[in-house]
């Protein structure tokens, strides 16, 4: 009997004593290894940022929007009144590039001369099929002209794009993304006539104008606004409070505001 | 344990490096674990869709139909979100001619106010500026890059002695080498701008 049992003794050799230990921590060091990683990369602000597809025609917006200094809307005519922002038909193109007018003949236009010019050999009359880069999910609803009718610039979700020669996608545009907005949208307002100017900063604002703007709206004296704030940093906090304020901007953040 | 650590540390290096930074570009589109409901089989704005047979998602209406309602919502903000929108008519008001000649003065529509000019102002320096100049004297920013031929110069007598129709009918349709504009801004920017016109026109006298 005694000698069995120290037969049995010595089946599991000394090495096996640490053996569970060693599989616990290597098991834990692989899994913590896979959680880095998937919390690193499995995020629009990996997946989605960065993205830069090859259009059709490589339009400059550096230089339309940045050199030239050509309003967002002249080429996106409908992102006041509509949910989406709409590309350019290739009339709007047309009407600069067309024959006789800017670089009609550059190679880098092909595109747009199959759509548009019926004397063209190659003409197909079919319109330019542009890469969509910006996207939100289907199952979530964005309204392009509820945000610039209220302050939100362009430059909010999409950068810089009048300092992109090729546009990329700059924001993370993920829900965490949108609530960080919704939840202090004093951080993003702006006046309304700055919308588009991607380069604005709310140092430049003028004071006095835009107290007279408040008084406006708000009914009180443009006198006591200012009194009132005397003493506070003249920046983006204090024009989006006041303009929070001014408009009744609510920003929702129920479900159902974005997912209906 | 120690060749574990090992290879573990190499493998982690080797995914680190393949999947590269955070914002790094690239222009395959972005990958999606599970995209059924990202993307859904519906129609979408400026979208071809298969569901058709001339495969266009955008339809037009019916031969010999107009559609009901379709107005855009008023806003309380400056005059935009017009009721005056991309309709189409015979009348002055959409076609800025009488019969077959261009009208004098401004549709009884619209209202002549601060806030109207205001909104032309605006929708000049978007449209016409890069072109015409924001003073509309034809040396927009365009003529400063390219030798392009010549932009009208809308501040001399030419463009002042025009009938307010005429100018409406040439923003809508266009003239010589400019484009039509009627696709990308509505009657009422339309008749705005012209009316801002007459304000630099007025203000650039004689």
């Amino acid at each position: 009997m005694r000698g069995l049992l120290h037969e049995m003794g010595n089946i599991f050799p000394r090495w096996t004593n640490l053996l569970a230990i060693k599989v616990l921590v290597c098991v834990g060091a692989l899994g913590t290894c896979v959680i880095a990683v998937a919390w690193y990369s499995w995020t629009p602000k990996y997946t989605r940022v960065g993205y830069m597809p090859q259009q059709p025609i490589p339009f400059d917006h550096s230089l339309h929007a940045g050199q030239l200094g050509m309003d967002c809307r002249y080429c996106h005519t409908h992102v006041e009144n509509s949910a989406h922002s709409n590309l350019p038909a290739a009339q709007v193109c047309w009407n600069c590039h067309g024959p006789g007018k800017v670089k009609s003949d550059s190679p880098k236009l092909e595109p747009l001369r199959q759509a548009m010019d019926e004397n063209y050999e190659n003409y197909t009359g079919k319109p330019i099929e542009w890469v969509q880069l910006h996207k939100v999910p289907d199952y979530a609803h964005f309204d392009h002209s509820a945000h610039v009718n209220r302050g939100v610039s362009c430059v909010e979700c999409h950068g810089r794009i009048d300092e992109m020669p090729v546009v990329y996608h700059a924001k993370s545009l993920s829900m965490s993304f949108c609530l960080e907005c919704h939840r202090n949208p004093e951080q993003a307002l702006r006046p309304l006539d700055q919308i588009t100017n991607l380069g604005w900063k709310p140092e430049d604002l003028e004071p006095d104008a835009f107290y007279a703007y408040l008084a406006g709206k708000t009914g009180t004296g443009a006198d006591d606004l200012k009194k009132a704030d005397e003493g506070k940093v003249w920046g983006q906090e204090l024009i989006g409070i006041h303009l929070q304020k001014a408009w009744g901007v609510h920003a929702p953040q129920d479900c159902a505001a974005c997912h209906h | 344990m120690r060749w574990f650590f090992l290879i573990l540390a190499i493998a982690v290096v080797a995914t680190v490096y393949a999947l590269g930074p955070r914002g790094a570009k690239f222009s395959s589109p972005p990958f999606m674990l599970f995209p059924d409901m990202d993307n859904q089989y519906k129609v979408k704005a400026q979208k071809p869709s298969d569901f058709f047979e001339n495969g266009q998602g955008a339809r037009v209406p019916v031969e010999g139909t107009e559609p009901l309602g379709f107005k855009f919502p008023v806003s309380g903000e400056g005059v935009g979100r017009t009721d005056l929108d991309f309709s189409r008519g015979s009348d002055y008001l959409n076609t800025g001619l009488f019969g077959d000649f261009y009208g004098k003065g401004f549709p009884g529509e619209l209202t002549m106010d601060a806030a109207f000019l205001e909104r032309g102002r605006e929708r000049y320096r978007i449209t016409c500026a890069p072109c015409h100049g924001d003073s509309g004297n034809g040396a927009g920013v365009v003529s400063k890059y390219w030798a392009i031929p010549p932009t009208a110069n809308l501040i001399d007598a030419r463009v002042r002695d025009m009938p307010e129709g005429q100018i409406f009918w040439t923003i809508s349709h266009g003239k010589g080498l400019m484009g039509p504009y009627n696709g990308v801004t509505s009657v009422r920017d339309r008749w705005a701008i012209t009316a801002y016109l007459r304000g630099l026109q007025a203000v650039a006298g004689n």
